[in-house]
């Protein structure tokens, strides 16, 4: 190619092809492109307008509740008083929810090591060239349930333990912290 | 207008090759799902510059911590704002960052060739969580304190190193100055460094391999699209 002027207008780009000539007159194949399921399309604008309204919504969410819900900020911390439940932060809270059912060994070496093994082994389990979730039924199968699992652990150790880590019913006793 | 402004640059810095290399290429059709991992950039952004902001008047010292954060709360100007970003940035990630690698699950989008990308999204999900863990004691308060405690008590269980992970997370023993200016340097310095660097290889990988298109919805379909590479 050669170097293009300064001056020189980009060349209008349709469907990935640059467009030599336009020809007056109707298309032989009609008025409307109809877009093939398997064919590609340019990141902008097809993606990156995504990006933009995604970007827009997300900031939009963390903006609203950052206006309505203060970031908590309880007293100064004292070493001498423990609370009860002493609660992680609550991404952790299956684990820590894992570690109060089994010993810790198994809920904290193990279950966590067998975890990350799993993920980071998947794409040489999930050995198939296809990518349709019906002809990879046991790796989205396993995932699901790992995950299913993984949240409700989540949302117990979250928001269904009060003291000595007993099952409080959130709606009459709120220990959930974020 | 904006042709000139592109135009200007263009003559001095030659940007079009990039825009080209980067937006002007093709990629499968996509879903709003392809989204997550660019909505999970964003909030990253969103914590980069909310964390900067609060490292003006934070004070990394047992005594002052506290009081810093109750200052940048209650009296600084917009200050409540900036931390309340910051704090529900913080989940957001978390969150995002899980549906996105849901998504990449769903997908099969970890295959051959994107396995480095994988890995290196792996090493952002436990970042982002490292983040999340070191940022938690910061405020010094009551919650803060005890979630620490909990939470690197769980190291304690591992064989053999265990109770030196739970020093060396802790600095000693028990919580301390040492902990708190430890967790900070982690949260400031060396998890950012790592983030960027991952953060790196991911993005430059999703551009250069191209994306993973999605899979297809009819049941009638006998082949599938294969796996390959775009150059």
């Amino acid at each position: 190619m050669s170097t293009p002027r300064p001056d020189q207008e980009n060349p209008e780009i349709i469907g990935g092809q640059r467009v030599l000539g336009v020809v007056p007159g109707k298309p032989p194949g009609g008025d409307r492109k109809v877009l093939d399921e398997q064919e590609p399309v340019m990141v902008w604008p097809h993606l990156l307008v995504r990006h933009g309204v995604a970007a827009l919504v997300v900031i939009g969410i963390v903006l609203v509740l950052a206006i309505f819900f203060d970031a908590p900020l309880r007293e100064i911390a004292n070493p001498t008083l423990t609370p009860n439940p002493e609660k992680a932060p609550w991404y952790f809270a299956a684990l820590q929810e894992l570690l109060s059912m089994f010993h810790p060994l198994v809920a904290g070496v193990l279950v966590p090591g067998a975890i990350i093994l799993g993920l980071a082994a998947l794409p040489y389990m999930d050995r198939s060239t296809r990518i349709e979730p019906r002809f990879r039924k046991v790796a989205v199968a396993t995932f699901t349930i790992f995950m299913v699992v993984w949240i409700i652990l989540t949302i117990i150790g979250f928001a269904f333990r009060g003291p000595n880590w007993g099952w409080v019913w959130p709606w009459q006793e709120w220990y959930g912290e974020l | 207008m904006i042709e000139k402004i592109d135009l200007w640059f263009e003559e001095r810095m030659g940007w079009r090759p990039i825009w080209k290399a980067l937006a002007l290429r093709n990629i499968p059709k996509v879903t709003w799902a392809y989204t997550l991992g660019s909505a999970t950039l964003l909030v990253m952004v969103n914590q980069i510059l909310t964390g900067i902001l609060l490292t003006i008047y934070y004070v990394p010292s047992p005594q002052d911590a506290y009081n810093s954060v109750s200052f940048i709360t209650n009296e600084i100007t917009a200050g409540w704002l900036i931390r309340g970003l910051h704090h529900w940035g913080a989940s957001a990630m978390v969150i995002l960052a899980g549906l996105h690698m849901i998504r990449v699950v769903v997908h099969g989008a970890y295959k051959f060739p994107r396995e480095v990308t994988w890995f290196t999204g792996l090493g952002l999900l436990a970042v982002t969580m490292a983040f999340g863990f070191t940022g938690y004691l910061l405020p010094w308060d009551q919650k803060a304190y005890w979630a620490t405690t909990v939470g690197t008590r769980m190291l304690e269980v591992v064989p053999v190193i265990g109770p030196w992970l739970l020093r060396f997370a802790r600095g000693g023993e028990e919580l301390s100055a040492v902990t708190l200016t430890r967790f900070y340097g982690m949260h400031i310095w060396v998890l950012p460094a790592l983030l960027m660097l991952l953060i790196g290889i991911h993005m430059f990988l999703v551009v250069r391999i191209g994306i993973s298109a999605p899979p297809k919805a009819s049941e009638t379909e006998e082949e599938g699209p294969e796996l390959e590479v775009e150059a």
